[in-house]
């Protein structure tokens, strides 16, 4: 008869088996099950359930918890350091694929560490600021009635702050502010101060600086203070002591008063100043109109939901502002935090388009995983030579896990010293790439902690991702196939390493096809003839307010010299007008105008700048001179429109528009057309633009003949000093501003050289490695092909056969989503390159050559080998 | 002289293997003391004890049958070294140094003590 068994608790029965050390988890069981049985029958199983539970309770300790150490005896340090020294026997013995390792693992993290940083400086604009989650940066929007087209920008008139923090209770402060290059005097020397800020008083109470001398919170107030920052103290007062000397500032020396010195900021700011003076001294009406919008204002809000209960009153109250003037004006608010990366308006400081970093995170992403499947595939070719080690392990006693966790830890160390060589190879190459795209990167952020602790994360993953799969298939082996000598790669390792191949490709043909179209792109922009001539024209500043006789003076004194073709001045050079002027036909109706792009000029720009004229005449010397003697009241202006403006104006035809009367700013004529030519950047469509004959240009252009540059710019500089001797002689290049407009496009190109280049070597290098592999192991297959009369050319199709039809295959795989992304990116350019099918061809016949050489070197070796060499060895 | 490690627990348990000699498994032995020194011994006071003594030297162990009451776990049964039984003398005669040291006057009175208080009742 069988026993009916009493059983104790079962909940803590388990627990006990949870905690007990396996060791002695079978006799202490056995012990607690004979004492329960005996108490049961001695008194009830009540008393023994009690009983139990205690003596299970009394048992929890430390000898008897089972103990990391205990349960797992192998792993001990002896076995760690007998693994450690594998690994680097190993990676000794296979110097070949280590170096292509390294090498591969290197190149891709320094690059993904470069990435990194860069992505980790743009996202990091402005946090220093304590309350930029509160902080509103005011974009306007206008239009006039009668047209649909719309305006927007950063510019906002004096009367946005003053008017905006009165009426609405969402607003705490609000501060203009303007940045200006400025002339200031350093030892009896006029210099031009690109850094120069004029804010309100309020600035100091919506963003925070360290102040070191002064007080904040009165430093801006009254006419011609000025802050500095510590670098500029130091610069114009060497001895110290900044607070309460006097600064000469601007083409006039006005005197102004230094109340402060800040701390110097961080770089990644959207604010960049070296002297903030307060915005009274620029003596402008203070709220007087919602035009005249050349200032930027920044909103100290209450809180983040002030947002969107702001934004909700201010269309209706501009509305109401503006009835019955003919325009309409918006508000909306940028939170500052946001602006940097994604405002589609740069203000002081360009912006970084979030895409941009998108595109560098995904190269970045990209090249490491072309690194971790070349890892793979060198690693899973050559677990045939590591077989007969995991099955010797194996009969030994090692145990699975054993086996994965070595693998893992061989990679470990791979990594480990790639990154070590990476992070002085990155901090080797920091400047010249902070110089390639144009950042002020810090060696400093490289060794953050956080900056660490993800490298090592990284390090980690990438070391589990690369080594993992191979340990896997390592680990699985049958140590009795194995050591019988039968073993081949499996079938699935090979359909693997084939899928992993063809996606590196893929990856590859992906980014050379970018590269490309990003390279004619530019190529295409730098050579576009735009209807103007940038060549050999120098391009000064002279300030709006230069007398008109003076600046005749000067030109006529250069154009004595017999290299200098003509001199003009304008507002704008003909590589970027954009200024928001309005113009209208006195036979519109009411208040209906017409927005247009316009330059002041005079009668030698047309000539200096080799546009075209395509009807009627240039302005006249005469009228210019006349009109500069009459009052504003009585001021007339000579008017030359290009054919869009023509267009939009409503005429039939250039003639037609020749002798009739226009109004811009003043009444005028208009007297010329001219062809229309691409006066901003080639992102944008030809905009209406008027040249008129006013004389607060602040440039003058100087088209030389350049055969003689040094003495025409020696020459130039004499008669400056002795004409404008309160201007600094600064001068740059038209074709310099040019190239400029386009510089992210520009760094975006060189970026992608780069790290295209850097892909293919990567992948070539994957190939290469894996090819060598896979020809080893055919060595005898391929002698006794040879020695049955197999022909060189027959045996290097059969060798390479299968890896171009892999690259083929890759290759059709990347050109889909490749013509996708870089039709999106050329939608962006109005004028543009088409995607045509010779970039793609040339593309995937550029990376099919690469892998066919780089195949080639080995099936070639093994070709030409004698067939006794490989078959002798049995 | 070597040092032995040896607490008063410790002692009994090494003692009782001892007595128990060859028999000595933890529910025995656990009985045994219970029943020999009318104290209550816990299973895991026993069991720590136990395994001290054998990382110590002083017992070693081994896989006994196992038995239906136990559920088909075995028993584990102690044994005393080599070492163990000079831990035990060692203890022992520090012991009998100690008592011979103590005046006889100090025991006596002690004892006559308690026996006239205990004669009294």
């Amino acid at each position: 008869m069988e026993k009916e068994r009493n059983t104790p608790p079962n909940l803590f029965l388990k627990f006990f088996r949870w905690y007990c050390n396996p060791r002695l988890q079978d006799y202490i069981e056995g012990d607690l099950l004979e004492v329960y049985e005996r108490r049961v029958n001695a008194s009830g199983k009540r008393m023994a359930d009690f009983r139990f539970i205690l003596d299970v309770l009394l048992l929890c300790r430390p000898g008897i918890i089972k103990s990391e150490n205990k349960s797992q005896p192998f792993y001990n340090s002896g076995m760690f350091k007998n693994n450690f020294k594998i690994a680097i026997r190993n990676l000794w013995k296979n110097k070949s694929s280590t170096v292509i390792n390294v090498f591969g693992l290197t190149t891709g993290i320094t690059s993904c560490l470069l990435i990194a940083l860069f992505i980790g400086n743009e996202a990091s604009f402005d946090q220093f600021q304590p309350r930029k989650e509160h902080i509103a940066r005011v974009v306007m929007e206008y239009g006039f009635e009668g047209s649909t087209d719309k305006v927007s920008g950063t510019f906002t008139s004096t009367k946005v702050a003053p008017a905006l923090s009165r009426t609405f209770p969402e607003v705490i402060k609000g501060v203009r502010m303007t940045d200006a290059s400025m002339i200031v005097e350093l030892n009896h020397e006029p210099i031009t101060e690109s850094k120069f800020l004029f804010a309100d008083s309020s600035f100091f109470d919506v963003f925070y600086y360290d102040m070191v001398e002064g007080n904040a919170a009165t430093a801006l107030d009254g006419f011609d203070k000025v802050v500095l920052t510590e670098s500029m103290a130091k610069k114009y007062f060497p001895q110290g002591d900044a607070v309460g000397k006097e600064l000469l500032i601007g083409e006039n020396k006005d005197p102004y008063e230094v109340t402060g010195v800040i701390r110097d900021y961080p770089v990644a700011s959207q604010i960049q100043f070296d002297f903030i003076a307060s915005f009274c001294s620029l003596r402008v009406n203070q709220e007087e109109s919602w035009f005249e919008a050349n200032y930027t204002t920044y909103l100290l809000l209450t809180g983040v939901d002030a947002f969107a209960s702001l934004k909700a009153k201010l269309d209706p109250f501009m509305e109401n502002e503006m009835k019955g003037t003919g325009a309409s004006i918006r508000f909306s608010l940028e939170p500052f935090k946001d602006v940097h990366l994604y405002s589609p308006h740069s203000d002081l400081v360009p912006n970084t388009s979030i895409r941009y970093l998108y595109i560098l995170g995904g190269i970045a992403l990209l090249i490491i995983v072309i690194v971790c499947f070349t890892y793979i595939n060198l690693s899973t070719a050559k677990s045939i030579e590591r077989a007969r080690e995991v099955g010797i392990r194996k009969v030994s006693g090692a145990m699975r896990g054993q086996l994965f966790w070595q693998f893992i830890g061989e990679s470990l160390v791979l990594c480990t010293l790639s990154v070590l060589v990476s992070f002085v190879l990155a901090s080797a190459l920091l400047p010249a790439f902070s110089l390639l795209i144009d950042k002020n990167l810090q060696l400093s952020s490289l060794l953050t902690p956080s900056f660490i602790l993800g490298v090592v994360a990284v390090t980690l993953l990438v070391s589990l991702i690369a080594g993992g799969y191979p340990a896997l298939v390592l680990s699985n082996l049958q140590p009795a196939r194995v050591l019988k000598g039968v073993f081949k790669n499996t079938q699935s390792a090979k359909v693997l390493q084939q899928s992993l191949t063809v996606f590196q490709f893929a990856i590859t043909v992906f980014l050379i096809i970018a590269t490309v179209v990003i390279q004619s792109q530019l190529h295409f922009i730098q050579n576009r003839k735009l209807g103007y001539d940038r060549d050999h024209i120098i391009s000064m500043r002279v300030g709006g307010d230069a007398k008109y006789d003076v600046i005749t003076t000067i030109k006529n004194e250069l154009k004595t010299n017999t290299h200098i073709v003509d001199v003009t001045r304008c507002a704008n050079s003909p590589v970027n007008i954009s200024s928001g002027y309005s113009m209208r036909l006195p036979s519109m109706q009411g208040n209906e105008m017409i927005s247009t792009n316009a330059n002041p000029a005079d009668e030698d720009y047309v000539s200096t700048t080799g546009l075209e004229l395509v009807a009627g005449t240039n302005f006249s010397q005469n009228h210019i001179s006349i009109n500069e003697s009459k009052e504003w009241d009585y001021k007339e202006f000579q008017f030359i429109l290009n054919e869009t403006a023509v267009k939009r104006l409503g005429f039939q035809s250039n003639e037609e528009a020749i002798g009739q009367a226009m109004e811009l700013n003043r009444p005028g004529k208009i007297v010329g057309v001219m062809k229309d030519f691409n006066f901003q950047s080639l992102r944008n469509n030809i905009e209406p633009l008027v040249l008129f004959t006013a004389t607060w240009g602040s440039r003058v252009l100087i088209k030389i003949k350049g055969d003689d540059m040094e003495g025409t710019l020696s020459f130039i500089e004499g008669k400056w000093k002795q004409l404008l001797p309160n201007r600094p002689f600064e001068y740059s290049f038209l074709d310099q501003e040019y190239e400029r407009m386009y510089k992210t496009e520009q760094q975006l190109g060189q970026v992608m050289n780069l790290f295209a280049g850097i892909a293919i070597v990567l992948a070539g290098l994957g190939l290469f490695g894996l090819s060598s592999y896979m020809i080893q192991q055919r060595v005898k297959e391929i002698s006794i092909r040879k020695v049955l009369g197999a022909s060189l050319w027959s045996l290097l199709n059969l060798l390479s056969g299968n890896f171009v039809r892999l690259v083929l295959l890759s290759i059709v795989l990347a050109i889909v989503p490749a013509y996708l992304l870089m039709k999106q990116w050329l939608d962006g350019f109005v004028y543009r390159i088409n995607l045509d099918a010779w970039i793609f061809i040339a593309a995937g016949l550029f990376t099919l050559v690469i892998a066919v050489i780089t195949i080639g070197i080995h099936g070639m070796r093994a070709a030409v080998n004698n067939p006794v060499t490989g078959l002798r060895s049995e | 002289m070597k040092n032995f490690q040896l607490g008063e627990f410790e002692e009994i348990v090494l003692l009782t293997v001892g007595i128990l000699n060859k028999e000595a498994y933890s529910v025995g032995i656990k009985d045994e003391i219970e029943s020999r020194l009318s104290r209550t011994v816990s299973m895991g006071a026993l069991h720590t004890a136990l395994l001290r003594l054998e990382d110590k030297g002083y017992l070693k162990s081994y896989s006994g049958e196992s038995t239906e009451d136990r559920a088909g776990r075995p028993r584990r049964y102690f044994e005393i070294t080599a070492l163990g039984k000079k831990a035990m003398l060692y203890a022992k005669e520090t012991r009998e140094q100690l008592w011979k040291a103590i005046p006889k006057m100090v025991l006596n009175s002690k004892i006559v003590g308690s026996w006239a208080v205990a004669s009294r009742q």
